[in-house]
């Protein structure tokens, strides 16, 4: 038989949720490499960080991990699965871990390092980030929210080179008049490719 | 959904858009400890602490968890304010007063009790009762193993319950032919809208044991918030997550429930594995407690002047069954001496053992506690290592020092 047992997600949580993601501890550091980035997001959301800085589990006992997580609520896909499983085997394994490294995810090199230098030189990771929102969406909200428009190419690629706001809320962003059409291209090409 | 759940998310919702608000007035002046916010209808961590004794030790605050070290556990009951906190969500504030218990699933008459009904309508009980995590003294095993980090002697406590007897409610629903387990729900909230609620099943035989309860009080006062309030399941002597806290839903099963905290987690090998191996397919439910002890007294460094004898106390307990035999070594386990037993408590209380040390040197003397149980069974030397570190019950030394 089926129980029919009340869901026990509630505007509350929502709520919590939200106020949590506001005040997370910025404290809790875990080491730089690659997929860091996506493990802050993924993790800090319900549990504080030590409970991975404190972890030395094997490759497969994270993947049981990460698996026991997504049942509880964690919201990653399988890529990401996979980025956070490298990470925490790599540097929260029961092997001696690896030197710190750049995280290249949040770096935006993960589209070749001709994307993470338009991203420098326009400025747009002052206020986009890969997976988590800052001032703006993050690329892969964007990329979420435009998924099957055919139009989004062409109206992306105005909105860079010219500023927007009101899309996503007030604040505007502002226009990246000096960018070429083929760097256009590149830039809105990798951001709609996010997931 | 039942009435009470309904107010509890409408009054959730309300409180929500509340705190939202009041989030964003902070943000002008940067509050000092941006954790603190409360999240809306649930109790603060630092709003629980306060009721705790400055001994608890906290091991993670989301999801909150804590306990005192055995030697702040000397009491024959112990106290509201040392019993282990275990959270695996947010400590929900319900209201007593709208709160509602339903009994369901295959069942002949689906019933619903507000908590001043549940007392009257059947024989109230009062027992002591030992709880304990699944995961109490994890890190005791090498390697470590996933999980809350409870210290050797962390995660356990044996207050008095009040409360009905599950088995009384059961009978007056009529149990069909196929119910074979019963399964708790928590009212307790997620942080993320996608968080499943806590639910646990437990097999008809523990149901219809008659110290098995639906609780309302702890050492005669209201269960504290953080432990239930205001009714909890009591399921004494097993896994502390089978005592399903913030207890609105009962549901009558044919089979064990099928979900997340009985799946993924509260799992333990058949046998023994290779440690750092992960949990394999032949896994169990965790189920009773193995037999332990923990040496309440004297505390570990503690300092003792002269040949006058040296009082050695703790409290031994097992899952089912009963404790027969606690021993005590002075020389590291080489020979063990039979410590005095109080008498044997309600069935599921934890008993008092105590032994009387003649110093025979100056310096740093350790003592060992070791118990054995009706079945012949005793605190292994290492106990076996399991992928989610359950079951921890190693024998517990502690050293004090002997001075001229």
């Amino acid at each position: 038989m089926r129980p029919e047992f009340a869901f026990a997600s509630t505007a509350a949580a929502i709520a919590a949720a939200a106020v949590f993601t506001l005040a997370r501890a910025q404290s809790e550091s875990l080491v730089s490499g690659p997929g860091v980035g996506l493990a802050r997001e993924k993790c800090q959301v319900c549990h504080e960080l030590g409970h991975i800085t404190r972890s030395r589990l094997s490759r497969e006992e994270w993947s049981d991990n990460l698996h026991r997580m997504r049942q509880r609520g964690a919201q990653f896909d399988d890529r990401e699965f996979a980025i956070l499983l490298d990470y925490l085997a790599a540097y929260y394994g029961r092997d001696p871990a690896p030197p710190p490294a750049p995280d290249t995810l949040a770096a935006g090199a993960q589209g070749g390092d001709a994307v993470a230098g338009l991203l420098q030189t326009h400025a747009c990771s002052a206020c986009h980030a890969p997976d988590k929102r800052l001032v703006g969406p993050s690329f892969r909200e964007v990329a979420q929210r435009y998924a099957g428009d055919a139009g989004a190419p062409r109206r992306l690629a105005q909105r860079i080179r010219t500023g927007s706001q009101g899309v996503w809320g007030p604040v505007p962003m502002p226009p990246a008049a000096a960018i070429s059409d083929a760097e256009l291209a590149t830039l809105v090409e990798w951001v709609l490719s996010q997931k | 959904m039942d009435q009470s759940r309904r107010k509890f998310l409408e009054g959730a919702a309300g409180l929500g858009a509340l705190a939202l608000a009041g989030g964003a007035l902070a943000q002008d002046k940067p509050a000092a400890k941006p954790d603190s916010a409360p999240p809306p209808g649930t109790i603060p961590n630092e709003v629980v602490k306060r009721e705790k004794n400055p001994a608890m030790e906290y091991h993670s605050e989301r999801p909150l968890t804590g306990s005192v070290p055995a030697h702040h556990h000397d009491f024959d009951v112990t106290p509201n304010d040392r019993m282990f906190i275990r959270n695996n969500l947010l400590t929900p504030d319900l209201d007593a007063a709208q709160h509602r218990l339903t009994i369901r699933g295959l069942v002949d008459r689906e019933l619903s009790f507000s908590v001043e009904e549940l007392k009257k309508a059947f024989p109230v009980i009062t027992t002591q009762a030992m709880l304990e995590c699944a995961g109490s003294g994890r890190t005791a095993f090498v390697p470590r193993a996933s999980g809350t980090t409870w210290s050797p002697t962390g995660g356990m406590g044996c207050p008095m319950w009040t409360g009905v007897r599950l088995a009384d409610l059961l009978r007056a629903a009529g149990l069909k032919a196929n119910a074979a387990h019963v399964a708790g729900q928590g009212g307790d909230p997620g942080i993320v809208p996608t968080a499943p609620p806590v639910i646990r099943s437990i097999p008809m035989r523990k149901a219809m044991e008659e110290h098995t309860l639906v609780a309302w009080e702890m050492n005669g006062t209201p269960l504290p918030k953080v432990h239930g309030f205001p009714l909890r399941l009591v399921v004494p002597g097993w896994v502390g997550s089978a005592s399903i806290k913030w207890l609105h839903t009962l549901s009558v099963l044919d089979a064990p429930f099928k979900g997340t905290y009985m799946d993924d987690s509260y799992r333990i090998p058949r046998y023994p594995v290779e440690p750092g191996t992960r949990m394999p397919p032949d896994a169990v439910s965790t189920e009773d407690w193995p037999v332990k002890s923990i040496i309440t007294y004297p505390a570990p460094n503690a300092r003792f002047k002269g040949s006058a004898p040296i009082p050695v106390r703790g409290r031994a307990w097992v899952g089912e069954g009963h404790v027969t035999r606690v021993e005590i070594s002075v020389d590291e386990g080489k020979t063990w001496q039979r410590a005095r037993l109080a008498p044997r408590g309600d069935k599921y209380a934890w008993r008092t053992f105590t032994f009387e040390y003649q110093p025979e040197r100056f310096g740093y003397v350790t003592f060992l506690a070791r118990a054995w149980d009706d079945r012949g069974n005793v605190q292994p030397i290492v106990p076996p290592w399991n992928p989610l570190g359950y079951f921890w019950n190693g024998i517990h030394r502690v050293g004090v020092i002997v001075e001229a």
